[in-house]
């Protein structure tokens, strides 16, 4: 397999997932995301994206204990893996070479 | 918070089904997810608000990384095992190219031919059946008592619909009509525009019973005016400019001597392309009623008849009321009146002595039976090839029988194969039908088109299942019954049986082939034979064209001109069609006649120089002549009908003509007057009284077209406003055996393609034999064997199993050749050499493939074959 770039989408889940760190579970990703960027997401687009990154190996997961809200359901608690870190900062990396390619037309005649 | 310790309860049904559809790794998890957010929105905006939003993510989760997979969680494992047994067909398709290639071949244009035939069948079924009336339309038919035999004929006496109308109360209208080749194409003028168009006469309720729908007028009016007409739609067009302008206008119609002005009461649509009529124009019966005058009475037979009976009418009872029917109207009468659905006309036309005898519907079933043997020989391929490569199988089906497999469960996998086989095979071969349609149509002459109806897809569904599970029920049998443990201790030995079986589907195979080979060399023989044959006249270089307009009224000064102009062997005109046949009469009687027997002649007016034109040759007496006198009261008999009559030596005598003594002046030599399916029947000819319906011209071979040109400028001259449409006789002729042209040329497409497909199956075997006996091959090189004795060991079988073929082939295909060739009077004889040059044909395609194949394993250099070991 080639190398494997993460889209934008899956890229903002990786770093709320991170900003969490030990407390990122699906209501609470959803909730973080709604509240910092101001962009609704339903569970269903959130779940898909989060099995497919712990499949890539840039997440991992595991189940929390069970509390008597949500109906006694367990949560899930997702971390970012190395791999996942390594790919975050391959992005970042990235996204800021191309930013600093962008010549800057006439950096004094603004100032 | 009171709300927080007890249970949220979001819609109940829609959390069901999330925990149905949703993957069962995840189903927990999400679930506390979506109750955790579903209380929050109960608290916050009320319990409406929040079922609304749990719906909407529910459904939001029905996505394909949520859902589960259908694999692995079923109590049974009916999934899983499809899944892997199309993985294993499709692997065993790309191992074994050579096989899977001959299958998809052999299959696919085995399917093709199945559904062209199909498509074919279907089309010939579907003739005439468009009517809305369709269940209670009857057309009349008599059967004549002739000379101790009964003739069937469909002409009719004229007075026969108006008294059935009455006196039977099952029928509810009965009509008449005229088929449209009695008048040929017949000149219409509008203006100074004349067109020459095929017409009918027909009774006034015409358009009720048949179902050909009017653009302008009703069905019940438009032909109760005497001088009405009714003009299909591309007639009127191209008469009037439109159909619209058409109606109410007037036309000048001509036929032969007759001629008359039409007023336009109506325009049909064109007719459709599966009808056996043939018009372009109605006028009413009653007008032709009035050509015949007194030609119209119950011992006349000058029309055809066609009746709509009430719902619910058996036939049996209305035949018991038909059969006596004329008889009862004339004393003399020797025929038996019995109605035949008007739709089985088409495939049912033939009777011999009152009985049903086929007809087209021969043809269908006959495609059909080539259909199915196609098919089965593709079939055979596919099963062939599965056996014989079953020893490389053997190893699969003991580690899964080992494991735990059932025998069901190994069948079940063989028949997925063969089913993807079919499935593959079918959609390839629907391409090719897709793709040869228009030349298909060109052969047989339809238009049929693939339309993908319901019909056609349910036979399809069950072409392809069929198929599948005959070229799929032995390979599956065969191969699952393997011992286990025999198998993997390679114990496994073919049985008898199998190579029997495996023998005796290549000699069922190549038995049809070469069936199918005898079939087409005879078929081809016989209309060679009979479009070569000697006639007893000579048909070639011999122009026809109508006797119209001016010409029909000075035909002696007309024919006299013709006679003398450049390129003009000789000319003269006749009231016969002489290809089609033409008049026939039972009023001859001479001394001696049984008064109880009625015999029918053909009769032919004539003009002079009417024998030397086509070249008959006389035996006794001489031809009409302008050196004598009344000629009218001669007459000219054939050899066959001075035999029936016994008379020894007829010059000079006299026989009775309807009521008149006539003296035989000539004998003529036997001829064909009509299609080589009949005998050669009794008849006569007399002088012509009146005008000729052809004329007919022997011209010389040298610059037909100049001469061609100068007769039609002659006939210009005579007809200023006609245009000169003329044919050959020879083509006229050969379009008589239209039918068994079609079936030529199919036949010999469709032996080409079984033999091809056996070819292929023979090919396959080969291959797989020698790929078995690879290293034996090697040994027997390595010690000394040449290639030639290799090539030997390997065909020494297969050449058994095709002489077995040829010797099973030949007497089934001469017993099925000589009952088609019993449908004509005069035949080819059945010679041996049709057969041994079919047999030879087959052993040597035969010998080709497996020679290709046994040279190809005897040349392999044996290190390579035993270095492995």
């Amino acid at each position: 397999m080639g190398k494997t770039y993460l889209g934008e989408f899956e890229e903002i889940v990786m770093l709320t997932v991170a900003i969490l760190k030990g407390d990122a579970y699906g209501i609470a990703i959803i909730n973080e995301m709604e509240e910092r960027l101001g962009r609704s997401v339903s569970i269903g687009s959130l779940q898909t994206v989060l099995r497919r990154l712990e499949e890539k190996g840039y997440l991992t997961s595991a189940l929390g204990e069970a509390t008597k809200v949500r109906g006694g359901k367990r949560k899930r608690y997702y971390e970012v893996t190395v791999a996942g870190q390594r790919i975050l900062d391959e992005t970042k990396d990235q996204r800021l070479s191309l930013w600093n390619a962008i010549p800057r037309l006439n950096p004094r005649s603004s100032s | 918070m009171k709300s927080s310790q007890t249970m949220p309860s979001p819609p109940l049904v829609w959390l069901k089904f999330f925990r149905w559809f949703c993957r069962r790794d995840c189903v927990e998890d999400v679930e506390g997810d979506l109750l955790e957010r579903y209380e929050v929105r109960l608290n916050i905006e009320g319990k409406h608000a929040a079922d609304r939003y749990f719906i909407r993510d529910v459904v939001k989760l029905f996505r394909p990384g949520m859902i589960k997979s259908f694999e692995g969680n079923q109590k049974l494992n009916y999934y899983g095992m499809l899944k892997h047994n199309l993985l294993v067909s499709f692997r065993s398709f790309r191992r074994y190219k050579t096989a899977f290639l001959i299958n998809l071949i052999g299959l696919s244009t085995g399917l093709a031919c199945a559904l062209f035939i199909y498509l074919w069948v279907e089309d010939e079924y579907a003739v005439d059946k468009f009517h809305a009336h369709d269940r209670q339309l009857y057309q009349v038919l008599l059967h004549h008592e002739e000379s101790g035999t009964l003739n069937t004929g469909t002409d009719t006496p004229g007075l026969l619909a108006a008294a059935l109308e009455e006196e039977i109360p099952e029928i509810v209208a009965a009509i008449h009509s005229t088929p449209s080749f009695w008048f040929g194409r017949m000149p219409l003028t509008h203006k100074e525009n004349t067109i020459k168009a095929s017409g009918q006469f027909v009774g006034p309720r015409y358009f009720e019973l048949f179902s050909f729908p009017l653009i302008h007028g009703s069905a019940a009016e438009v032909l109760q005016e005497k001088y009405s007409i009714v003009l299909s739609e591309s007639l009127a067009t191209n008469l009037f400019g439109s159909a619209e302008a058409a109606v109410g206008q007037t036309l000048d119609w001509s036929a032969r001597h007759f001629a008359d002005r039409f007023q336009v009461s109506g325009v049909f649509e064109d007719l459709p392309n599966n009808t056996t009529e043939d018009f372009d124009f109605v006028l009413p019966f009653e007008y032709f009623a009035d050509m015949l005058g007194e030609g119209v009475n119950w011992g006349n037979y000058n029309s055809l008849t066609y009746i709509m009976v009430s719902e619910n009418t058996e036939l049996t009872d209305l035949n018991d009321k038909l059969s006596g029917f004329i008889k009862a109207k004339r004393e003399d009468s020797n025929v038996i009146a019995f109605a035949r659905p008007y739709s089985e006309g088409y495939l049912y036309s033939k009777y011999e002595n009152g009985h049903q005898a086929g007809g087209r519907i021969e043809y269908v079933h006959l495609f059909t039976a080539i259909s199915i043997f196609i098919l089965l020989v593709a079939c055979i391929n596919f099963m062939n090839l599965s056996t014989a490569k079953a020893s490389r199988k053997t190893k699969e089906v003991g580690v899964k029988k080992a494991i735990g497999a059932s025998r069901s469960a190994l069948i079940a996998q063989f028949m997925s194969e063969s089913f993807v086989m079919t499935l593959i095979s079918i959609l390839m071969a629907l391409g090719m039908v897709a793709l040869l349609l228009p030349q298909f149509n060109t052969v047989t002459t339809k238009e049929i088109q693939l339309v993908f109806d319901g019909p056609l897809l349910l036979n399809l569904t069950i072409i392809l299942f069929l198929t599948a599970l005959v070229a799929g029920s032995y390979p599956a049998l065969y191969l699952s019954k393997f011992h286990a443990a025999q198998v993997l201790k390679g114990q496994l030995r073919s049985s008898i049986v199998e190579f029997w079986v495996r023998k005796g589907l290549v000699v069922f195979q190549f038995s049809l082939s070469i069936i199918l080979i005898v079939a087409v060399l005879v078929v081809h023989q016989q209309i060679e034979f009979v479009q070569n044959k000697n006639l007893g006249y000579s048909k070639e270089n011999v122009i026809l064209f109508p006797n119209e307009g001016k010409i029909a009224e000075k035909q002696a000064d007309f024919l006299s001109q013709l006679r003398n102009t450049v390129g003009v062997i000789d000319a003269s005109a006749t009231t016969h069609t002489i290809v089609n046949g033409g008049g026939y009469t039972t009023g001859v009687s001479w001394e001696g006649k049984n008064p109880d027997v009625q015999t029918r002649f053909g009769n032919m007016s004539v003009d002079f120089n009417f024998l030397s034109t086509l070249g008959m040759e006389l035996i006794k007496g001489r031809t009409f002549s302008q050196d004598f006198s009344s000629e009218h009261e001669k007459l000219i008999f054939n050899e066959t009908a001075i035999q029936l009559m016994g008379i020894d030596d007829p010059i000079g005598k006299k026989v009775n003509l309807w009521g008149q003594d006539r003296e035989i002046i000539g004998v003529a030599k036997d001829f064909h007057f009509e299609s080589l399916h009949e005998p050669i029947t009794p008849m006569f000819f007399k002088m012509l009284s009146g005008p000729a319906q052809t004329i007919v011209v022997k011209i010389a071979p040298q610059n037909q077209f100049e001469t061609i040109e100068r007769i039609e400028r002659l006939f210009q001259e005579f007809n200023p406003s006609f245009s000169f449409n003329f044919q050959f006789l020879d083509g006229e002729y050969q379009k008589q055996y239209a039918a068994e042209n079609v079936v030529a040329i199919l036949s010999r497409y469709f032996a080409g393609i079984t033999i091809l497909i056996s070819c292929l199956g023979l090919f396959g075997l080969v291959s797989f034999t020698a790929e078995r006996r690879y290293r034996e091959i090697g040994i027997r090189k390595a010690l000394g064997a040449t290639s030639a004795s290799i090539v030997r060991l390997l065909s020494v079988d297969f050449n058994r199993m095709i002489l077995v073929a040829v010797f099973i082939a030949i007497p089934l295909s001469y017993y099925l050749v000589d009952m088609w060739l019993a449908g004509f009077a005069y035949t080819i004889d059945l010679s041996w050499h049709y057969f041994v040059l079919a047999g030879l044909a087959s052993l040597l395609i035969a010998w080709v493939t497996v020679a290709v194949q046994t040279m190809k394993a005897a040349s392999v250099n044996p290190v390579k074959s035993l270095r492995s070991d």
